[in-house]
C-alpha cells in the first residue's frame, strides 16, 4: 500500500468491464525524451481540433517565427495554429489527417538558424522553474483566454479545445479536476516520460486548470503500473493540495467516462459531458501546455511522441514541433523494420492506420505505433458465436454484437434501440471477438450512416 | 378400422373447405371498394416497389395521385410509357419531361488513382471512407460497391474499381446517389442519349490532384474558356445542366481537356 492507494477519494479506482491488453509499454517507457533535430520543413495543418477550422492569417513566403499565429478563427470552439519553427511559408496547401479530416495546410521551409533547439528547447517548453505561489490572484478569465491564445487543445488525442471546457456555466458549477496520467493504450509511454521528466509544469497546469475551472479538488489519476510516475508526481505535488491517486490498470481507464467513475463514481449520461456531473479532465501534457501559455506565453508548438511497436528499430520518445512529417520521425527512429506491416498514429486500441507516411504530426499526436505482419494477420471472419464476450468487456455496457450487426445491415432502429451513439469506439469488444467481426469499424460506419433525423 | 393415413386426408379436406366457406363469406363481408380508377392506376404501376418515385411502393404512389393529385410522371421504373398511362386513366395532359439519369463524378480506375494501400477493413464504401489513408484521394470513388448493392435494376458495376452505370438497365431510381457515402453520383436530366460529365469531384488544388490521380480536374480552366457552360469552382469544372440541350455540342473542351476527364456518359 503507497500513499496513493490509502488518499480518500469516492470512486472505487475501478470500473466494470473494460479489458487487460498486453501493455507493451516496456519498450521504450525507459527511454528518455530525445530531442527530435528540427527538421528540414513542416507542414502546419489548419485544423488539430474538434471544432471550426482556422483560416490561414500568413501570406506565402513570408518570414515566420517560432509561436507566430498560422491560422485562427472566430469561432468559440476552435482554437488557433501556429508555427513550431521559424522559416519561410509557402503556398497553403491540402492534407489528410489519419483521422480523416481532409484540412489546408501551412508549408514551412525551415530557416537554418533556429533560436531554439535541443536542450534550450526543452528548457523553453518544460524545464526551468514553474512559480506555483501568485496563481490565487490570476483572474480566471486571464487563464482560460491565455490557454485559447495559445491553441492549446486535448493532447490525449481527442483535440477538444481546452478553454471550451474552462468557460463556466453557471448551471453546471465544477466541483473537481481530474489530471489524466493514465494512458491506458498499451504501447505508449509519452504521458508517462513527460511525468518522470517534467512534473512540475503539469503541477502548475493542473493548478491553473482548476483556478479557470473553479474546481475545489484535484486529483491527478495515474494507472498503477506507473509507480515510479505516481512517485515523481507525489514529490512534486507536494504542499500544493493536489492528490495524487493511483487506479488500475484496465483498458480504457484513461477515457473520460471511465475515469470520472473510477474516481469519483460518477457516471456520465448517455449523450452528456463530464461538466453534466461537475468534472472535468485534463491530460498531463495538456496541463502542461496549459502552464506554458499562462505563465510563459508560448503557444503550444512541440509535443511528446512515443515511437514505437516491434516495427520499428529503435523506439523512442521524441520531442517533436507540430508538423514535422510521420515519415522524418519514423526515420530518426532507424526506420521501419522488414517485417514493419501496419503504421498506426495514436495507440494500437483506438489509433488510426496510415495509408501515407507524409503526414503532419499535430497537437494530438501522441504516438505512432508500428505492427509487424504477426500481429496484424488476422483469420477470416465467421459468424458471431454468441459467447457474449464483447458484452463483457464493453465498459458501457452495450451490446457490441447487436449494434454491430444492425450497423451492418442498416436496422437503424435496431442500432438506436441499442444505443449505437452512447459507444465510445474504445475497441475493447473488436480486441475480445473470437470470431473476428470488425465490431468497432462497423459501428462507426453505423454512426455516420445513421439517418439525420 | 380406417388406416390413420387415410383418416388424416379426411380431415385436412374436411378444414380446407369450412375455411374456404369461411373465406369467402369473409371477402364479400369486409370487402374494402377500391375506386375503378385507383384499381387501374395500381394495375399500370411496373410493380418493382423500388422506391424511385418517393413514396414507399407502387401502390402508395398509386394512392398519391389519386388522392392528393400527385404527377403522373414520377416513376422512373415505367419511364413516359407509364407516365402516359397514368395521365390517361387520370384525363390529364402529359407532357413528355426529361428523364433523370445518375452519373458517377469521378472517372479514375484502379490503375488511375493513386496511393492506394491493401484495405484489410469491413468491404463496403461507408466503412473505408472512414479510414483517411485508405486511397491518396479523398472524394473520388472507393469501388467497394455500396452503389452496386442498393442497385435494384443491375445498372451499376464495379469495373477495375470504378462504379459505372448501364444505361441501358439504369432507370434512375437514384437509390445509388442516396447510398454512395462519398456524394459522388449526382442525378442528371438526360437531354441527349449521352451526356457530357466534368468525371471528377476533386476540390483541391492541381498539383494536390496531380499526386493522387492521373486523370482528375486540375481546374486548368481551359474548358470554362471554351465554352461558358463549364464553371470553375474550388478547382474543379462543373456543367451547367439547365442550359445544357439536347443539341449541346462540347467535343471541342472534351477534346481540349488536358487530363481527357470530360466524358461522354449514357447509351
Ligand atoms: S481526382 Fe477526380 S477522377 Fe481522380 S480519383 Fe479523385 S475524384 Fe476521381
Ligand atoms: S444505377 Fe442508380 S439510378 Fe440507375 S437503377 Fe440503379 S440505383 Fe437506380
Ligand atoms: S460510387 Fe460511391 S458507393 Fe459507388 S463504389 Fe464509388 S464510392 Fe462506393
Ligand atoms: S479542362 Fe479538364 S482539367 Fe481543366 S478544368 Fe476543365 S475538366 Fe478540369
Amino acid at each position: 500500500m503507497t500513499v496513493a492507494d490509502t488518499i480518500k477519494i469516492p470512486g472505487k479506482r475501478s470500473f466494470a468491464r473494460g479489458i487487460h491488453p498486453s501493455d507493451k509499454k516496456s519498450l521504450c517507457a525507459g527511454s528518455p525524451v530525445e530531442i527530435l533535430p528540427t527538421p528540414k520543413s513542416v507542414l502546419i495543418p489548419l485544423s488539430q481540433h474538434i471544432g471550426a477550422p482556422c483560416a490561414a492569417i500568413v501570406k506565402p513566403r513570408t518570414e515566420i517565427a517560432i509561436g507566430d499565429v498560422v491560422g485562427d478563427s472566430e469561432a468559440f470552439v476552435s482554437a488557433p495554429v501556429h508555427a513550431s519553427v521559424g522559416g519561410t511559408t509557402s503556398a497553403a496547401t491540402v492534407t489528410t489527417l489519419p483521422n480523416g479530416q481532409h484540412v489546408g495546410a501551412i508549408p514551412i521551409t525551415v530557416a537554418e538558424e533556429q533560436p531554439l533547439a535541443s536542450q534550450g528547447l526543452w528548457d523553453d517548453i518544460y524545464g526551468g522553474n514553474w512559480p506555483t505561489d501568485s496563481i490565487e490572484s490570476l483572474d480566471p478569465k486571464q487563464i482560460t483566454q491565455a490557454v485559447r491564445t495559445g491553441g492549446i487543445v486535448g493532447m490525449g488525442g481527442a483535440t477538444f479545445p481546452t478553454h471550451v471546457k474552462f468557460a463556466r456555466n453557471p448551471d453546471k458549477p465544477i466541483d473537481t479536476l481530474i489530471i489524466n496520467g493514465c494512458e491506458c493504450e498499451p504501447y505508449l509511454t509519452s504521458d508517462h516520460r513527460l511525468m518522470l521528466e517534467a512534473p512540475e509544469p503539469i503541477i502548475a497546469g493542473a493548478l491553473l486548470s482548476a483556478r479557470a475551472a473553479g474546481a475545489e479538488r484535484i486529483i491527478v489519476a495515474i494507472e498503477d503500473n506507473k509507480p515510479d510516475a505516481i512517485e515523481k508526481m507525489q514529490s512534486a505535488a507536494t504542499g500544493t493540495g493536489i492528490d495524487i491517486v493511483g487506479v488500475h490498470t484496465l483498458y480504457p481507464m484513461g477515457g473520460e467516462k471511465q475515469l470520472i467513475v473510477a474516481v469519483m463514481a460518477r457516471e456520465v449520461p448517455t449523450g452528456g459531458l463530464p461538466l453534466d456531473v461537475g468534472v472535468v479532465v485534463v491530460n498531463v501534457a495538456t496541463a502542461a501546455a496549459v502552464a506554458r501559455a499562462v505563465l510563459r506565453n508560448k503557444p503550444l508548438t512541440h509535443r511528446i511522441i512515443s515511437v514505437t511497436g516491434e516495427g520499428v528499430a529503435t523506439p523512442k520518445n521524441i520531442l517533436a514541433p507540430v508538423g514535422t512529417s510521420y515519415a522524418d520521425i519514423i526515420e530518426h527512429c532507424g526506420g521501419l523494420t522488414d517485417s514493419a506491416d501496419r503504421v498506426i498514429s495514436g495507440g494500437p486500441m483506438m489509433g488510426f492506420a496510415l495509408g501515407d507516411l507524409d503526414v503532419p504530426v499535430t497537437k494530438g499526436t501522441s504516438g505512432i505505433v508500428v505492427l509487424t505482419e504477426a500481429q496484424t494477420r488476422k483469420s477470416a471472419e465467421t459468424a458471431c458465436v454468441r459467447c457474449g464476450r464483447c458484452v463483457s468487456a464493453c465498459p458501457l455496457g452495450l451490446v457490441p454484437t447487436r449494434i454491430a450487426l444492425a450497423a451492418r445491415n442498416k436496422d437503424w432502429e435496431m442500432a438506436k434501440r441499442y444505443y449505437i451513439t452512447a459507444c465510445v469506439e474504445c475497441g475493447c469488444c473488436a480486441y475480445v471477438c473470437p470470431a473476428e467481426i470488425p465490431l468497432v469499424q462497423l459501428i462507426r460506419a453505423g454512426k455516420a450512416g445513421l439517418p439525420r433525423d | 378400422m380406417i388406416p390413420t393415413i387415410i383418416l388424416a386426408v379426411c380431415v385436412m379436406l374436411a378444414l380446407a373447405g369450412v375455411f374456404a366457406v369461411l373465406l369467402g363469406w369473409a371477402n364479400v363481408r369486409w370487402h374494402v371498394h377500391v375506386p375503378e380508377q385507383l384499381q387501374h392506376l395500381m394495375d399500370a404501376m411496373p410493380g418493382a416497389n423500388c422506391g424511385g418515385c418517393g413514396y414507399i411502393g407502387c401502390s402508395e404512389y398509386a394512392e398519391a395521385i389519386f388522392h392528393e393529385g400527385a404527377a403522373p410522371d414520377k416513376c422512373s421504373v415505367g419511364g413516359a410509357a407509364v407516365a402516359e398511362r397514368i395521365a390517361e386513366i387520370m384525363g390529364v395532359e402529359h407532357v413528355a419531361g426529361v428523364p433523370s439519369r445518375p452519373v458517377v463524378l469521378c472517372g479514375a480506375d484502379f490503375d488511375e488513382r493513386l496511393k492506394r494501400p491493401e484495405y484489410r477493413g469491413e468491404p463496403t464504401c461507408a466503412a473505408a471512407v472512414m479510414v483517411a489513408g485508405v486511397q491518396g484521394c479523398t472524394f473520388g470513388c472507393l469501388g467497394l460497391g455500396d452503389c452496386v448493392e442498393v442497385c435494384k435494376f443491375d445498372a451499376i458495376h464495379i469495373i477495375n474499381g470504378l462504379a459505372v452505370v448501364d444505361y441501358e438497365k439504369c432507370v434512375g431510381c437514384g437509390a445509388c446517389v442516396r447510398a454512395c457515402p462519398r456524394n459522388i453520383i449526382q442525378m442528371v436530366p438526360f437531354h441527349a442519349d449521352a451526356m457530357a460529365v466534368v468525371a471528377c469531384s476533386n476540390l483541391d488544388p492541381g498539383k494536390v490532384v496531380r499526386g493522387v490521380c492521373t486523370v482528375g480536374c486540375i481546374g486548368c480552366g481551359i474548358c470554362a474558356k471554351l465554352d461558358d457552360i463549364f464553371t470553375i469552382a474550388d478547382n474543379n469544372a462543373s456543367i451547367d445542366y439547365d442550359r445544357y440541350q439536347a443539341d449541346t455540342d462540347l467535343s471541342a473542351a472534351i477534346e481540349k481537356c488536358p487530363r481527357k476527364i470530360i466524358r461522354m456518359e449514357g447509351k
